[in-house]
């Protein structure tokens, strides 16, 4: 087979590919663009005849989704930071120092991140119950910090390991103590660890369900997935088209803040997978 | 460096945290299991009745099997789009052709669109109703609509593609990665000696990603087992119990009818399945490392 008919393959299966990988979010920008009349057309006309922003409009102005999509920044926002604030220290031990069971413990760490969360979640649930601290963010938020802890630590450790202990050797000449060290010249190298372990915290967070549905009951509360769960559930086939919208209310930030940062993803991705 | 004791101070925060929200927890979800507590009644009482009763369950042998049929679906699926994606991205690389970025980034998109969304956008395509896309697409071409959710074997079928299209992104991460990492020098002796493309495939690539393809399997089967928003949202376990898994199950057990008990003993099941690949992950990864 001569290389340019290979090309030619090439070039199809990736269009096929890419057809197949888009299609069900054009189908949701589609339906969410529709009046009622135009969802019962079905796939008859894709591209609607009157578009229309009435679907966003009513969505976005109910000032619930507004507050979901609040709770959902923050409960991610301060899940992610706490996991990385958590997580560096041990990171930073556990690429520096040589200790007796180290091995065992790092192996420790990387285990916790197979465990479902659905396991924890109903121990977890009693405490918080008994606690009263059930329909608190602190806690969901405390969750959310556990479950990115894993990798975390794992990110940010080959993270240190890529910075010259030279450079910490020579500042420890200089007259600087460990704290000053690390943190005028390890932690601002390491910073792009840092932040892709962050980032990666938020997207997964922003998936979370679980958690936040079986912790938070009371509606103000909620982050948009459990919000949309919910207004599903509450949804009918005549609301298709504010289904659909709601729905890409939910998956654009996710969406953005891949495309905006997905170089430092991928890397992350890449680090933490494969070195395992 | 210090002293043994210092260093285990650095580890103090991350242990505190993943005691609390991940160690005590499951020491309480084993001895739950050998309790009669529901959610609504504390312990009176210890014993195997929450196992008898949970693995005695006449719903429990389909349950494991829809579990089982949906996680070996998804996982040769995902590794099978996740390679063939994987391999079409480094031809077109090599080639310099235009657009692998392009879909690159698409099919990651869908890896970070949240399990419920996803279930939700599959529901809008998957639907029976005369306006759901498959099926007033296949209309228009002149075909029969298909029973894709209320078809029990059907159903199986629509929520592996649910999370094999958000998933596939992940092994094809992993795949890219170590198809990147042969050496191209295996492939200049084998075109010299005259092996096809197929030959090269099946000598050369996939030997030298034996290892990956062992990892992924392990990565992807636990996330698949611990999968069910996609489920819930878009069959909700239905029609009947067709697909409803061991995690759907234990959900709905433990928080709808309240059986704190017999769930515990099933999450205990789905902890040591996980365990058990997560010492095969661990296996594999050391004696990679020693090579």
């Amino acid at each position: 087979m001569s290389p340019r008919i290979g090309d030619l393959l090439t070039y199809l299966a990736g269009i096929a590919l890419a057809a197949l990988f888009l299609m069900p979010l054009l189908w949701l920008v589609s339906l969410s663009l529709r009046t009622p009349a135009e969802v019962y057309l079905g796939a008859a006309r894709f591209i609607p005849e009157a578009p229309t922003l009435a679907n966003f409009r009513q969505i976005l102005t109910d000032g619930a989704f507004g507050i979901y999509l609040w709770n959902a920044v923050k409960l991610c926002a301060l899940g992610a930071l706490g996991a990385v604030v958590v997580a560096t220290p041990a990171a930073y031990a556990a690429s520096r120092f040589t200790f007796h069971g180290k091995g065992p413990l790092m192996v420790g760490i990387l285990m916790v991140q197979m465990i479902s969360p659905l396991v924890v979640i109903i121990p977890l649930y009693r405490y918080l119950d008994r606690l009263g601290l059930l329909e608190s963010h602190a806690s969901v938020i405390a969750v959310y910090m556990a479950i990115g802890l894993p990798l975390s630590v794992w990110l940010i450790k080959v993270g240190f390991d890529a910075i010259p202990q030279a450079l910490e050797e020579a500042a420890a000449i200089d007259g600087c103590n460990r704290a000053q060290i690390l943190w005028r010249i390890t932690l601002p190298l390491a910073a792009p660890a840092l932040a892709s372990a962050f980032i990666l915290n938020m997207i997964m967070g922003w998936s979370q369900f679980l958690v936040p549905f079986i912790l938070l009951t009371r509606d103000g509360q909620l982050p948009i997935a459990v919000a949309i769960y919910n207004f599903a559930g509450s949804s009918s086939a005549s609301t298709t088209q504010l289904l659909a919208a709601a729905c890409l209310v939910a998956v654009v930030p996710a969406l953005a803040a891949f495309l905006a940062l997905q170089r430092l993803i991928l890397r992350a991705i890449m680090a933490g997978a494969v070195k395992g | 460096m210090t002293g043994d004791r210092r260093i285990w101070l650095w580890f103090m925060p991350v242990l505190v945290v993943l005691g609390l929200v991940f160690a005590v927890p499951v020491a309480d979800v084993i001895r739950l299991s050998f309790s009669d507590a529901t959610l609504l009644r504390p312990v009176t009482g210890y014993g195997l009745g929450g196992y008898r009763a949970a693995y005695g369950d006449s719903s429990l042998p389909a349950i494991l099997r829809n579990t089982a049929l949906f996680t070996l679906l998804s996982v040769i699926s995902l590794q099978a789009v996740g390679l063939a994606i994987a391999l079409l991205l480094m031809r077109g690389d090599r080639r310099g052709l235009w657009g692998m970025g392009l879909l690159r980034t698409i099919v990651l998109a869908a890896w970070v669109i949240p399990g419920i969304a996803n279930g939700l956008i599959w529901q809008m395509l998957f639907s029976e109703a005369p306006f759901g896309a498959i099926n007033s697409a296949l209309r228009l071409i002149g075909l029969a609509p298909v029973a894709w959710l209320s078809d029990p074997a059907n159903a199986m079928a629509s929520a592996v593609i649910a999370n094999v299209w958000q998933g596939a992104a992940f092994s094809m991460i992993v795949f890219y990665a170590a198809r990147r990492a042969i050496d191209p020098v295996l492939y200049e002796a084998a075109a010299l000696d005259g092996a096809s493309a197929p030959a090269q495939l099946l000598f050369i690539t996939l030997p030298q990603m034996r290892g990956a393809i062992l990892v992924n399997t392990v990565l992807v089967t636990i996330q698949t087992l611990n999968t069910f928003d996609t489920i819930l949202v878009l069959t909700g376990g239905g029609p009947g119990r067709a697909t409803e898994v061991l995690s759907l199950n234990i959900f709905n057990r433990v928080f709808y009818s309240y059986d704190l008990g017999g769930g515990a003993a099933l999450a205990v099941l789905l902890l040591a399945i996980s365990m058990i690949l997560t010492l095969v992950y661990l296996a594999i990864l050391m004696r990679r490392g020693a090579r």
